[in-house]
């Protein structure tokens, strides 16, 4: 009788358990998950504010801040791991009061990132890519930089408009920096090629003089979406939103002319997709001798060196088009604090210090992206591309919704290459279309 | 065994209350891990997906079935069922046929049997993302298979039916599917060689004799007596194989990236939760997406209880 009562108290000591761990892991999430948001929402207003009171006459010390912080990102290379090393090792040498925990993200950036924003816990400072940088900025998990810029005299005019602009929300508010940028650019076999093209005329005589030439398959070698195709676009005096932003221009007359024109280069057999080429990517490509003109960036020098190094290519700016001046896009990252980061000044400390000259210039001179600010020295062997960032426009994270409008182009260009029908038109529509949902609000 | 053993000695009632009592003890604890983990996931992801909602900050406004309906509406859904459906339907008889087929032949009393199977289970112990990489080598356009090909002279009846000597199998929108559908079938059909052999081994061998007695020819002995008997192993593997086959997900997430490219060829359902969650963060849409996938899978599951009768009691 005894063994049969303790066996029933344990029974219902389980199950009481698990209904305690079903009610808080379940239906109720949402009412702890909305509490800890209003007490983070509390503890974020009240922070700046105490900073404020504290040292409200003199703005915000970095010096006077002590404490940890936790930064994360992905890392691509070992290179990269080194830079970040060096840049870390000086911001501790002039900061010796914050201290850095670097813990680097493995796997999928943003699949990892997610349920962290939806636990609270999330890095202090971590990478935000300009690609999903609008949904993060309007899923509030990001922090504004305004106060502290405002607080510590943050000089922001060094920034590349480029790909600062990025990272500012509809509310108008700053919620991050670029850590750095890189641009597109030409990148050609100096065995092929042997005078860059200046115009993309030029580009096309070129390519039908290379057409044919032994072991090419195209003498171009182009992505069949917005990632490049968004540069010729801008070169050929297209554009996708109005300058205001707020409304689409893809089916304008230069637009329409200038997919077409990208299109016709897949027609003509001038240029092939890498993946067409069995390349996992252009760069690939270049590397293999399947092309001899590609259009890449920054990232294109390491793997060509560690991969093909016996092929020589050189870098050329992005042919002028049709719109008659300098064009390309850029792609960018920044350093952004956690809407629930609990070390919010550290964080602010250490992100001034790495967006700023000196910070940037240890993390550039790394060789593995280009600086973001125009203060800081451009890295040996990066002139062309780093000359671009000056007029260089946003390839990604420009607005709300991109990746679904990146999808529709690229989906509806496919479909018109691989059925052999290279009329612009459906893209323009399916593009058209995918841009109006994201400016409704998706 | 000890249950049984342990009924046969007379005791007293409530002795047999008390050992049921310790019987739900012990079931407990898995019991309880399942509701919290498993069917309080989808319970939440049900309440989740009727919800405009904020990774962070939880709910924002209501709105009902709203999400459903845009999934259903979405031609990139729609592509995404149809192609989930038509692997499904492809890739699941190919791969049973062949698995059976495979398990046929190991059960016959040959030399290096235990090669053998072990040869046609290996694709099985692989990673997916390791042998879809390799894959995707294999049949890129001037990948080995293409080069074969071209070397034995089969180009004239690749090109008769439109395929160019370069063909890119996985690249292009037309042959996406049907590429990893093959790579599928050859990676599971160790593993459904391997189901197969435990049902083949469990027919009675005195079946086999009577039919030889009979004069059954080995056709007609496969067709007659192994195929039907191994009924319970067919429903099995069917089961497993659709179950399988709705959640197509890595092979197509690195042969097509999280777009399905080309042209949502490779956009399977459960791709585009991810596209939706992990791309979108539009995370009560993925969750209404994956009700919506849990309902499919569920219908598909009766529906074949019902093809195969009631299922065996394991």
């Amino acid at each position: 009788m005894r063994r049969q009562l303790l066996a029933a108290l344990a029974a219902l000591t389980i199950v009481v358990t698990a209904c305690g761990g079903s009610a808080t892991s379940s239906p109720s999430q949402a009412a702890p998950s909305a509490a800890a948001s209003a007490a983070s929402a509390s503890a974020s207003a009240a922070a700046p504010a105490s900073a404020a009171a504290s040292a409200s006459p003199a703005g915000f010390d970095a010096n006077a801040i002590s404490g940890p912080v936790v930064l994360s990102g992905w890392q691509s290379s070992p290179a990269e791991g080194n830079a970040l090393t060096q840049a870390l090792l000086s911001f501790q040498a002039t900061y010796p009061n914050v201290k850095v925990d670097y813990q680097p993200v493995a796997g999928d950036y943003p699949t990892v990132m997610a349920p962290k924003f939806a636990s609270h816990d999330v890095p202090d400072l971590f990478y935000v890519n300009a690609d999903y940088a609008q949904e993060w900025i309007a899923g509030g998990f990001l922090a504004p930089l305004d106060d502290y810029i405002a607080k510590s005299a943050f000089d922001t005019s060094q920034f590349f408009p480029g790909y600062a602009s990025i990272f500012k929300g509809a509310d108008g508010k700053t919620y991050g920096f670029p850590k750095d940028g890189n641009t597109i650019a030409m990148a050609y076999n100096t065995a092929l090629v042997t005078s860059a093209p200046k115009t993309l005329d030029a580009l096309v005589t070129l390519a039908q003089s290379l057409k044919g030439k032994s072991g090419l398959k195209a003498p171009i070698c182009l992505n069949p979406g917005l990632d490049r195709g968004l540069a010729f676009l801008y070169a050929q005096g297209g554009s996708l939103l109005t300058a205001d932003g707020k409304a689409s221009a893809i089916d304008t007359a230069p637009s329409k002319a200038a997919i077409q024109w990208y299109m016709d280069l897949f027609k003509s057999g001038l240029g092939m997709t890498a993946s067409d080429m069995g390349a996992g990517w252009c760069g690939d490509a270049l590397g293999k001798k399947s092309a001899a003109i590609i259009f890449e960036g920054g990232w294109l020098d390491p793997s060509m060196t560690s991969t093909y190094p016996d092929v020589k290519y050189a870098w050329a700016q992005l042919p002028t088009g049709s719109s008659g001046s300098p064009v390309t896009i850029s792609f960018t990252v920044s350093y952004s604090i956690g809407a629930d980061s609990k070390n919010k000044d550290q964080a602010w400390v250490l992100l001034q210090y790495l967006t700023g000259k000196d910070g940037m210039t240890k993390w550039t001179q790394g060789g593995v992206a280009l600086p973001a600010r125009k203060d800081v020295p451009t890295p040996a062997g990066k002139d062309v591309l780093a000359a671009s960032s000056a007029f260089a426009k946003p390839g990604s994270g420009f607005m709300v919704g991109w990746p679904a409008v990146q999808k529709a182009f690229q989906d509806a260009f496919t479909a018109q290459i691989q059925g052999k029908t290279f009329n612009a038109d459906p893209v323009i529509t399916a593009t058209k279309a995918a841009i109006d949902k994201a400016l409704a609000g998706g | 065994m000890t249950a049984a053993s342990l009924a046969r000695r007379p005791r007293a009632p409530n002795k047999g209350r008390a050992e049921a009592l310790a019987g739900y003890l012990f079931i407990a604890v898995p019991m309880a891990l399942f509701l919290v983990l498993n069917v309080g996931s989808i319970v939440y992801a049900l309440f989740i997906s009727v919800w405009k909602w904020n990774l962070r900050s939880g709910p924002v406004e209501f709105t009902g079935l709203r999400n459903y309906g845009t999934a259903l509406s979405d031609p990139i859904f729609q592509t995404a069922i149809r192609n989930t459906l038509y692997y499904a339907v492809v890739w699941v008889p190919l791969t049973m046929a062949l698995g059976l087929f495979l398990a046929v032949i190991v059960n016959q009393k040959i030399h290096g049997q235990t090669f053998f199977r072990a040869a046609f289970y290996f694709p099985a112990i692989a990673s997916s993302a390791a042998i879809t990489t390799l894959w995707i080598f294999i049949m890129a356009p001037d990948g080995i298979f293409n080069q074969v090909r071209g070397m034995v002279g089969l180009n004239p009846l690749f090109s008769l039916l439109g395929f160019t000597a370069n063909q890119n199998w996985i690249g292009d929108q037309g042959t996406a599917m049907n590429t990893i559908i093959l790579l599928n079938a050859w990676t599971t059909s160790g593993t459904f060689m391997l189901f197969y052999l435990a049902s083949l081994q469990s027919i009675s061998h005195e079946v086999y004799e009577a039919a030889a007695i009979d004069g059954a020819g080995a056709w007609q002995t496969f067709r007659r007596i192994t195929f039907p008997l191994l009924k319970p192993g067919h429903y099995f593997v069917a089961t497993v194989a659709v179950i399988g086959a709705l959640q197509l997900f890595d092979q197509a997430l690195i042969g097509g990236g999280v777009d399905g490219a080309p042209n949502n060829a490779l956009m399977t359902m459960v791709l585009y939760l991810y596209n939706a969650a992990f791309k979108q963060f539009n995370f009560s849409y993925a969750a209404a997406i994956g009700i919506i996938l849990f309902v499919v899978i569920f219908t598909a599951t009766l529906v074949q209880r019902r093809l195969f009768g009631q299922a065996p009691a394991w």
